[in-house]
């Protein structure tokens, strides 16, 4: 297996406010290998987002990493000169946001932002960056070009927003694309769209995709492996099928048996009873002890480790690898 | 003119406003300055002729022999072509310049507010004319409405207040408008007008208390852009007339002479710029409690 | 486009009829006799009843409104009781001295104004943006009539700087005289290459357009500081340093583009607080524009003059507002109504 393309190594984020200190990762790890689906899921406030955006170095002015390391390509990311890391976002590492009809400027045309995008890292005359534009909106579904690109953003819908913010994620070719809740916004028959655009572009292009999102169907569509986050850290990680065949941590079980699933019978929902805690830094032992199910002591007192279950499979928890969680 | 108002609409919760505002100026310097003048105003305009040091020149009377004294420690701000006394004229013009503005503010509100809640209350008919009306008064630059109606009344403070009362109701009747339109669809007042509770009533006993935030803070604003608005007035000689100590006429009294006896014009009018740039300060505060997506 | 322009103006045109309404109401229902004061003081009874029928003043008011209408589209704005000249001739022959102070004020204010929030907002809680907001309120609290005394003192008095008053030094007219083409001294003196004359006018120019400029400076700084900040905390300029784009460009084009939207009506509302700040300016650098004439006409009680000059100034606020919607609907191509 070739070295991870990105490593996220014990990360943690603090939040600094006049009204204290709360922590918003607290170490947190994450690979993603060349040319790889990794799913990042857990519910709004988790982290994921934060570690999207720390990857980029986009954390807002109140966050602060307090601990670990981002390393894409063996490069260390944390601690880099702000004019090295704008080099590295949107050429090498892009993102592409949740509301594509905010994420785009409202008074510009589309073209003239994508123009912005490529003039930002490569210097092309002014008919090949319009080629390369051209030819980035038909690689994602958008070939009436002079439409989309003389556009402003109100005037498009919001699927073709979608594409159009991908096609410029895919400008300048990087070899990560963090894709934060792409979908979440978008009608069920649009988000089956673009998660089909997402995997056939990586397949014809072979970037990784760090794919965020609160939403275990889609993850289960794109992903190859799913990291799942609870308050701040890393509950378990698994390929794909290997987690939804076998979840091994109390919470991802209790996540998925929330899912509501059409069937015959009139079944109660299913939820998992509590609150995510406020600020998991105060917490000495496991984060979701006070909520699980099959939680014994030691889960209170004591951080439970990442346990190697073979395959891949990780899991923080103490009991991970007894039973098949109901 | 005021510099910012509140955007028409926005409700104000009324619970520990008090408490809010006493740790955003504890925790603002400017601000704090700002209420401390104000206070200072106060104190100035009720207590003036027992705190100025000469109280009778300060309401008009001459002492000719001492005239055009530079400022010294006998008259820190000098003295008046007539030889009165400029501290004690200043201080004792605190009490007309606020006592106007409040006039002018109050007789504003006393329009404006009611025309504007029935107007945001009944919709319809009603609400267009009222509008109307209001917007057919607010398309004249500002002071030029008050200065024409001063020029057919002809001069004087009592002409002024009325003209500057008349010129500013219209921004009133917007913001009750604005608060009446969205208090109307909430449920209590639903209920109010499902027990059979009259129009007059639900306003006076609904609508107006709590629409009354917002609406003081206005009013807090417009008092300082007031204090300059009659000295602008009173300085072109439409105001007030001598020997009234009005700040704004104490700047023209003082121009003619100004290149070499500089004192005369600059401390009455610093004195309207520190009390307009004092409540610029506090309603800048104001604003931003309660309206958060304001300025910071 | 030119839908949109007809469908304002042809609002705007009934409100000119309301404020028409209420500048006539203003001049008849005022409780001295127009007649009388026309005439003068030393008038006999009988002569006075003359005038009135001349005046028209006699006759019933919805009558003599009509006719003031009528009067007005026809440009007979009436006769300055002051001056005894028509006042429209008086109002437009006045009126290049002023535009050319608003001008300057408004040239001065406006860049600087915005200039001044947006590296507020960019600096934002460290030093340039705490002197600002401190210039900008400075600014609107500032009574322009002390601002102009105060200047007169520094520059010309204590520094000899800067002339005192007046537009132009009156030696001129002897040594190098003005053609005058737009009534615009910087520009006549421009076109013709008269730059002895161009200096004296431009020193005399700096001081009143200066102290017109405070108020205008201060509003528009704060309002783009505030639109800035609004600008800067939108999701597209996130997803514009996810895309790697330098921090310049995100302030100076992509942000401020949309800061400026609401920028322009805080420029109307400056230029709209120019219109009556000059009278103020204007008497105190003793500048010969329509303010100096108006502020006589109210102390004289020349209610031609005055009527004439407020139902102008309404007219010109009304076209302010339509500009300011026309550049509003450029900026934003949201709003476009083509």
């Amino acid at each position: 297996m070739s070295a991870a393309l990105l490593a996220v190594r014990d990360l943690a984020v603090s939040f600094v406010t006049p009204d204290g200190t709360t922590t918003g990762l607290d170490g947190v790890s994450v690979d993603v290998g060349q040319g790889e689906i990794v799913g990042l899921v857990g519910e709004t406030g988790c982290g994921k987002t934060l570690t999207g955006l720390a990857i980029l170095g986009l954390l807002p002015r109140s966050a602060r990493v307090t601990r670990g390391s981002i390393t894409l390509d063996g490069r260390e990311l944390l601690g880099l000169a702000d004019a090295e890391l704008r080099r590295l976002r949107g050429s090498s590492v892009a993102m592409v946001f949740q509301n594509p009809a905010s994420a785009f400027n409202p008074v510009f045309t589309i073209g003239a932002q994508m123009r912005h995008v490529l003039a930002a890292h490569e210097r092309l005359p002014k008919a090949a960056a319009d080629a390369r534009i051209r030819e980035t909106l038909a690689e994602v579904g958008l070939p009436e070009a002079d439409r989309i690109l003389r556009a402003y953003p109100h005037q498009l819908s919001g699927g073709m927003l979608q594409r159009a913010m991908i096609a410029g994620a895919l400008l300048c070719r990087p070899r990560l694309l963090i894709a934060d809740e792409p979908t979440t916004a978008l009608d069920v028959t649009i988000e089956a769209q673009i998660l089909r655009l997402i995997r056939r572009l990586q397949e014809s292009r072979g970037f990784s995709v760090l794919f965020i999102t609160h939403d275990l169907g889609v993850i289960r569509t794109v992903s190859d492996r799913v990291v799942v986050l609870y308050a701040g850290r890393v509950a378990e990680s698994a390929a794909t099928e290997a987690l939804f065949g076998r979840p091994a941590h109390p919470y991802t079980g209790g996540l998925m048996a929330a899912v509501p699933r059409s069937s015959a019978r009139r079944e109660a929902l299913a939820s998992i009873p509590g609150s995510v805690p406020a600020d998991v830094g105060a917490i000495a032992g496991c984060a979701f002890a006070e909520r699980c199910p099959v939680a014994i002591e030691r889960c209170r007192a004591e951080l439970p480790e990442a346990r190697d279950l073979g395959g891949g499979h990780h899991a923080a928890c103490h009991l991970a690898g007894q039973e098949a969680i109901p | 003119m005021t510099i910012e108002v509140l955007r028409p609409g926005v409700v104000v919760p009324r619970a520990g406003i008090l408490r809010r505002f006493r740790r955003a100026v504890l925790a603002d310097p400017l601000a704090l300055a700002g209420v401390a003048v104000i206070a200072l105003l106060v104190v100035l305009a009720v207590l003036g002729p027992w705190i100025a040091p000469y109280p009778g020149q300060g309401a008009g009377e001459s002492d000719v022999p001492a005239r055009m004294l530079g400022p010294s420690f006998a008259h820190p701000f000098g003295t008046d072509g007539l030889g009165r006394d400029m501290l004690s004229r200043v201080i004792v013009g605190a009490r007309p310049a606020l006592v106007v503005s409040l006039l002018v503010v109050g007789l504003a509100m006393l329009i404006g507010v009611p025309l504007g809640a029935l107007a945001g209350y009944r919709r319809g008919r009603l609400d267009a004319l009222i509008m109307r009306v209001t917007d057919l008064f607010l398309a004249f630059p500002p002071l030029l409405l008050a200065m024409a109606i001063v020029a057919a009344l002809g001069p004087g403070l009592d002409h002024a207040a009325l003209a500057l009362a008349i010129s500013w109701w219209p921004w009133y009747a917007r913001l009750a408008r604005g608060t009446a339109t969205s208090l109307r669809e909430r449920p209590f007042i639903e209920a109010a007008r499902s027990i059979g509770v009259g129009d007059a009533t639900i306003l006076r006993r609904h609508i107006v208390p709590n629409s009354i935030t917002p609406l003081l803070v206005q009013a807090t604003i417009d008092i300082g852009t007031v204090i300059l608005a009659a000295g602008s007035l009173a300085f072109l000689g439409l105001g007030a007339s001598p020997p009234t100590p009005d700040w704004g006429l104490m700047v023209a009294e003082g121009r003619a002479y100004v290149l070499d006896q500089w004192w005369l014009s600059t401390f009455p009018g610093l004195a309207i710029f520190v009390a307009v740039l004092a409540f610029n300060l506090v309603g800048d505060l104001l604003l931003d409690l309660l309206d958060p997506r304001g300025t910071k | 486009m030119t839908r949109f322009i007809a469908r304002r103006l042809a609002g705007s045109a009934a409100v000119l009829l309301g404020l028409s309404l209420i500048t006539f109401a203003l001049a008849r229902l005022v409780p001295s006799n127009p007649a009388a004061v026309y005439i003068g003081p030393k008038a006999r009874p009988e002569d006075i009843a003359r005038v009135a029928q001349e005046l028209g003043l006699d006759r019933p008011l919805p009558i003599q409104y009509v006719t003031y209408m009528l009067d007005m589209l026809t440009g007979d704005w009436g006769t300055s009781i002051g001056t005894k000249r028509p006042v429209l001739e008086e109002i437009v022959g006045r009126l290049p001295a002023t535009i050319e102070l608003i001008l300057a004020a408004m040239l001065l204010a406006v860049p600087a104004g915005i200039l001044l929030g947006v590296l507020s907002a960019r600096w934002q809680r460290r030093p340039p943006d705490l002197v600002v907001r401190v210039v900008s309120i400075v600014g609107v609290s500032l009574p322009a009539f002390w601002l102009g005394l105060l200047l007169q003192i520094l520059f010309f008095r204590t520094l000899h700087l800067l002339p005192l008053t007046g537009r132009v030094d009156p030696d001129l007219r002897f040594t190098s005289p003005i053609v005058e083409t737009t009534g615009l001294y910087l520009l006549d003196t421009a076109l013709s290459g008269n730059w002895v004359a161009f200096r004296d006018v431009a020193w005399h120019l700096v001081l009143p357009a200066l102290t017109l400029a405070a108020y205008p400076i201060g509003l528009i700084a704060r309002m783009t500081r505030a639109s800035m900040l609004e600008a800067l905390g939108q999701d597209y300029v996130r997803a514009a340093r996810a895309a790697g784009i330098g921090e310049r460009l995100i302030t100076y084009r992509l942000a401020l583009k949309n800061a400026l939207i609401p920028v322009t009506t805080v420029v109307g509302l400056t230029l709209a607080y120019s219109l009556t700040g000059t009278f103020f300016v204007e008497v105190v650098y003793n500048w010969p524009g329509l303010g100096t004439f108006t502020v006589k006409g109210l102390l004289n009680l020349d209610y031609p003059v005055v009527m004439g000059v407020t139902l102008f100034g309404a007219v010109g606020y009304v076209v302010i507002n339509l500009a300011v919607d026309l550049a509003q609907s450029w900026l934003d191509p949201r709003t476009r109504v083509a």
